[in-house]
């Protein structure tokens, strides 16, 4: 269970759900300048070299996945912590 | 019944069968990690193996049954210059398949022997994950219907699992270096993965070359897992949000819920099984001709 019932549980909870939180938004951070600047590249590159648009379009894609995944790894040791811990 | 108004009830009814988890935990208590529990139906055990059919094996079969049944029909029913939907929709993944994702990834000498291998990696994760945003009637809880004896309609991915993920992770591993060994030999197998580097530092980088294939499995099985279960809870509990902070203020939360299910529907489910596929594909591709 994720969160315990009893009073004397107050600050282990608090501390659960403050790293749920923690990792999520902190995580999120980087992953989000990275994405934004993959796509800023790509518009930048597109503008230039309009021919190449599916090409780019399909490594945006590809970077934007690897990159959003690092999101998500924040998130599930926030899951880890508030869930199994 | 004219096809736009079709497609429109068919919104509604996915939009409302979404809301079902809600309400169907009115009166218990909501946790959204349950819907990952993974209960067998039908218990099988082989000594210390455990092979019960569960909720992601029942999607895995699903998957399995589009691939293998649903798709080779559509094939022999004849294919045609004029294709027809079903034909279309082949044609269009085995296309996308070959230029986007084998002759991206695989050296022109590999293509023969492991397109199908990739393309097959593609199609089952890209589906499984399409699938998984279908409410099915086995979550394996109670109550939430009409009708009780029903199980309540759920959303899960076996994708979401990390034993599916790491099942695939663990094949395309053992393949990458079966296949460098075929070709390079153990010797110069091992040889390929030497840096050009001074003497001293050759061990240093030579651990660290170990290390990161081996992190490799970590980073595959980790990011499509991450993925698909992020996504299902962020649905599940968006959808249930008004249930789990007890007010009709979570009610907000849903076109947020809905939101996320497009995003996932269309991008992340095909988008992580192209991951996938490719990054195998250039694996096996730099076993076979190391870039350097």
């Amino acid at each position: 269970m994720a969160l315990n019932g009893s009073a004397s549980d107050i600050g282990l909870n608090a501390a659960k759900t403050l790293t749920l939180g923690l990792s999520t938004g902190l995580g999120a951070i980087g992953p989000g300048v990275g994405v934004g600047y993959i796509m800023g590249k790509t518009v930048e590159a597109v503008a230039r070299q309009p021919e190449l648009r599916g090409e780019l379009l399909s490594l945006t894609f590809l970077g934007l996945a690897l990159t959003e995944a690092i999101t998500f790894y924040a998130l599930l040791m926030g899951f880890v912590a508030f869930f199994i811990g | 019944m004219t096809r736009a108004r079709f497609r429109a009830a068919l919104a509604a009814a996915s939009a409302g069968l979404l809301a079902i988890p809600a309400v169907a935990s009115a009166n218990a208590k909501f946790d959204p990690s349950t819907e990952f529990k993974t209960n067998a139906y039908i218990p099988i055990k082989i000594g210390p193996i455990d092979l019960s059919v569960n909720k992601a094996v029942i999607y895995l079969l699903i998957t399995t049954f589009i691939l293998c049944v649903i798709a080779p029909l559509i094939v022999r029913a004849g294919l045609r210059a004029r294709p027809g939907r079903g034909q279309n929709v082949l044609e269009l993944a085995y296309e996308f398949a070959e230029t986007q994702i084998a002759k991206v990834s695989l050296p022109a000498k590999a293509m023969p022997t492991w397109f199908p291998y990739v393309t097959t990696l593609f199609l089952f994760i890209a589906i499984n994950n399409l699938i998984s945003f279908v409410p099915l009637p086995i979550s394996g809880e109670h109550g939430g219907l009409p009708v009780s004896s029903l199980a309540d309609f759920g959303l899960y991915a076996a994708t979401a699992n990390i034993n599916v993920t790491l099942a695939l992770t663990i094949m395309t591993f053992l393949i990458t270096h079966i296949v460098g060994v075929r070709t390079h030999g153990s010797r110069g197998y091992i040889k390929t993965m030497e840096p050009e580097a001074p003497r001293a530092l050759k061990p240093f980088i030579f651990a660290i070359e170990i290390l990161s294939q081996i992190l490799r499995l970590v980073s595959l099985s980790v990011r499509l897992f991450a993925n698909m279960l992020a996504g299902h809870l962020l649905i599940i509990m968006a959808a249930g949000f008004a249930v789990l902070t007890g007010s009709f203020i979570g009610l907000v939360a849903i076109p947020f819920a809905l939101f996320f299910y497009v995003l996932e529907w269309v991008l992340i489910a095909g988008l992580q099984g192209f991951i996938f596929a490719l990054l195998s594909g250039i694996y096996i591709g730099y076993a076979i001709e190391a870039p350097h």
